[in-house]
């Protein structure tokens, strides 16, 4: 009878129908320098999960570099939907150019930051330098590598867990922090602009003695070039890490990609992004996969930035800004 | 004897052997530290050469980067100017200058005057915004005049739909399309310069469609007199007149014979009203550009309906490249009582052949071996044209100005040579003959001709 076949048409055309609308939807997350293999997986998860609950094809772009240039490219009109810098100052400084909003580390769980990291050593097979803690880096003959505070989120992690563990010595003062601060400064040759750099400068150069490094960027560099080329010392103290994430207001207001940059970001906290963070050797805020991956980390007693420095933005005004404390210490090479 | 010898031996040897180990230890040891100091001593200038380098590739991916995010500055054949590193803000200064000795000779314009004229001096002030908004602005200081010949704002939505606002070439003719430095004749043809609108006021939806291969433009402007311009104050009545035109490329991506072949239509419509001080109505020009070879009577006004049409189409094949449009205008007229409705029409067939082998186009030409770079002599082009501008005979009732020279046919030959030095200069000789039919009154110039000779160097950038 025609009116099936008509019928049956209908239906076909009904479910091919979405297909047919399914958009392409792109959506750029600028992050901070170490993260690439960590949003390569998890992008390509994400979009696994978006296209099969949507039907939409997705298309994620990424960009990477040193947290604090990568903020200022943001404000300087750099379209980005979703910003996963290294800290929260540099995101605060994205919201007082209205771009986000004021309250954005609230909207999403631990402060905004899905995983963790910390600052350790990592230097040559066999230690051939004998470098056990931060004292160490500022003996005279050690060449330290450290990116460049100004412009990368990790290197200020590396100064304030250098200045943290000064501050807990006996008998210590801003004043002689200070001066070990100086001496490890006076150790450092040269000063890439970012996290990535700076391992690639120690790992792929062969410069240094000593990397100041992400954690899950040392465990990285270990795991991709061998355990026979390097080793981690965990220091005695370091900093807790809390690389935060967060949607750029202004940007998916426009474009109209609210929707997917919020559901992008509160992926990095289900089970599968979770995983795909300790897989890559971020510290998961999810209970329950932390004691998983426990065992992969070294151990290390760890203190905040409110700890060490009285909070970020006390922090970048006492250190980072011009003319501060970085500033007036840093000595380029010997 | 021998007992005694080896005996000696046997007591000396070790005593030789032990000396010589005593003075051999410190100097063993001064090596080891000699070496161990060495060693580190090349260790460190491993690491200082290392380092060397490695804030040398950071300067170097820092400066790229730069790059990427410098502004552009440009010089060259197209102009100069600047653009951002992403070309989404753009400024150009371009420049067209062309100095002119006319000569005037026959029977038809005895009084012509022959001389220098510098008859475009052009520089143009043009750029882009957030990539697709554009701006233009041409003044004219030639032939002693200071007015704008180009006043216009651009929106590129897309290849296939583009806004124009402002005043501008409206898009109906070929020829008059093709920029005054990229013509091949020193002067446009009667179908351009004495039929079809130069420029006006108005609006204008344009785009590429098919794969380039169909241009369409559609427009609303204040109106023009044949061959006219407006200026850019407020037209003095609201009627308004209306373009269109559309020109296909059927061929452009393939690689046969007719790749180069292009044709099209184009038309006006609308009203023109005149006032007896203000007529609305055009006079026709030799192509010379001094003399006039036919005038409305005073008192006669454009008085409604103008409908223009055109025919259209060009072909290049390697060094050749041919031309040819036609184009009739049909205007209300009225002089006291009388009206009419006169049709008056031109059409050019012109031909180019660039003796040294370049490619012929619509734009202009860029020479294999400009002049004085290397021996070379720059490109040499042959032109030929064959025009005819018809003036409706009925016009000859009661609408032409008798007291002025007419004639109701303009019939030109004309052949020229090119030199284009390089991409930005050219010198041009033409000569073009005009031999003139009909006309009414002591002044018609039936049976006689002009004849033409002009020089041009031009300077394009």
């Amino acid at each position: 009878m025609p009116y099936k076949k008509i019928i049956q048409a209908i239906m076909v055309a009904t479910l091919a129908a979405p297909a047919a609308f399914a958009a392409e939807v792109s959506i750029l997350n600028v992050s901070y320098d170490p993260t690439r293999e960590l949003y390569q997986d998890f992008n390509k998860a994400f979009a696994a999960q978006w296209k099969n609950k949507s039907g939409d094809e997705l298309k994620l772009k990424q960009s990477h570099g040193g947290s604090g240039k990568q903020a200022r490219g943001v404000i300087d009109g750099l379209a980005a939907d979703v910003v996963t810098l290294a800290l929260a100052y540099d995101i605060d400084e994205i919201a007082n150019r209205g771009l986000i909003a004021k309250d954005w580390q609230k909207r999403l769980p631990h402060n905004s930051a899905p995983y963790t990291s910390t600052i350790v050593l990592l230097v040559r097979k066999g230690n051939p330098k004998g470098i056990k803690d931060w004292n160490d880096l500022a003996r005279p003959g050690i060449s330290v590598i450290t990116p460049n505070p100004k412009t990368s989120g990790g290197a200020r992690w590396n100064h304030l867990a250098a200045w943290g563990y000064a501050l807990r010595q006996p008998g210590a003062t801003e004043k002689t922090a200070q001066e070990f601060l100086s001496k490890i400064y006076k150790n450092v040759p040269v000063l890439d602009s970012g996290a990535r750099g700076a391992t690639t400068t120690f790992v792929e150069r062969g410069i240094g003695d000593v990397l100041l490094a992400w954690e899950n960027e040392a465990l990285l560099a270990i795991k991709e070039l061998g355990p026979d080329k390097f080793e981690i010392i965990a220091p005695s103290v370091s900093i807790l890490a809390e690389p935060p994430v967060a949607v750029v207001d202004k940007v998916v207001d426009r474009r109209g990609t609210r929707k997917i940059a919020e559901a992008y970001l509160q992926y990095l906290y289900s089970d599968e992004g979770q995983e795909i963070a300790a897989k890559n050797y971020y510290r998961p805020v999810n209970e329950k996969l932390a004691k998983k991956y426990a065992t992969q980390y070294p151990k290390l007693k760890l203190f905040t930035v409110e700890e060490a420095a009285g909070g970020w933005a006390k922090a970048q005004k006492t250190h980072f800004a011009d003319g501060g404390l970085f500033d007036q210490i840093y000595l380029p090479g010997k | 004897m021998t007992y005694k010898n080896q005996t000696y031996r046997a007591l000396l040897l070790p005593l030789f052997i032990g000396s010589l180990s005593a003075t051999s230890v410190p100097a063993l040891a001064n090596d080891q530290t000699e070496i161990e100091r060495l060693k580190n001593l090349i260790e460190e200038l491993d690491q200082r050469v290392k380092v060397l380098d490695r804030k040398r590739e950071i300067a170097s991916e820092e400066a790229s980067a730069k790059q990427k995010s410098a502004p552009v500055l440009v010089a060259g054949e197209n102009g100069f100017g600047f653009k951002s590193a992403d070309g989404q803000f753009e400024y150009k200064l371009r420049g067209l200058l062309q100095l002119d000795y006319r000569n005037f000779d026959g029977d038809a314009f005895p009084a012509a005057i022959n001389g220098f004229t510098a008859r475009r001096i052009r520089p143009t002030f043009e750029g882009t915004v957030f990539g697709k908004y554009g701006f233009r602005f041409t003044p004219e200081f030639g032939e002693n005049k200071a007015a704008v010949v180009d006043a216009y704002l651009d929106a590129r939505f897309d290849t296939a739909a583009q806004l124009r606002f402002g005043k501008f070439k409206p898009a109906v003719g070929l020829e008059r399309l093709q920029g005054g430095g990229d013509i091949k004749f020193i002067e446009r043809s009667y179908v351009s310069n004495n039929i079809l609108p130069n420029r006006d006021l108005g609006l204008s939806l344009s785009g590429e469609v098919l794969n380039k291969k169909l241009n369409y433009a559609f427009g609303v402007f204040n109106g023009v007199s044949d061959g006219g311009e407006n200026t850019t104050t407020q037209y003095v009545n609201s009627e308004k007149e209306f373009t269109g035109r559309v020109f296909t490329n059927p061929f452009n991506d393939s690689d046969n014979f007719l790749r180069g072949l292009g044709f099209g239509v184009g038309g006006t419509f609308g009203n023109s009203t005149g006032t007896t001080a203000a007529s609305n109505l055009p006079s026709y020009k030799t192509p010379g550009q001094a003399n006039t070879f036919f005038n409305y009577a005073s008192s006669v006004f454009a008085n409604g309906q103008r409908t223009r049409l055109s025919l259209q189409a060009h072909f290049y094949n390697g060094p050749v490249g041919v031309i040819a449009e036609y184009a009739d205008v049909s205007q209300h007229v009225k002089v006291g009582s009388n009206t009419a409705t006169l049709k008056n029409d031109a059409w050019q067939v012109a031909a180019s052949w660039l003796l040294t082998g370049e490619d012929a186009s619509f734009r202009g030409v860029k020479p294999y071996s400009p002049f004085g770079a290397h021996g070379g002599l720059g490109a040499w082009e042959l032109v030929a044209r064959y025009q005819e501008n018809n003036i409706d005979k009925d016009a000859f009732t009661n609408f032409v100005d008798t007291g002025k020279a007419n004639a109701s046919a303009a019939k030109t030959w004309g052949l020229g040579l090119n030199w284009y030095l390089n991409q930005s200069s050219k010198f041009a000789l033409n000569f073009e003959q005009t031999s003139f039919s009909g006309g009414t009154g002591s002044k018609k110039l039936d049976g006689k001709t002009e004849n033409f000779a002009v020089a041009r160097y031009q300077l394009a950038f």
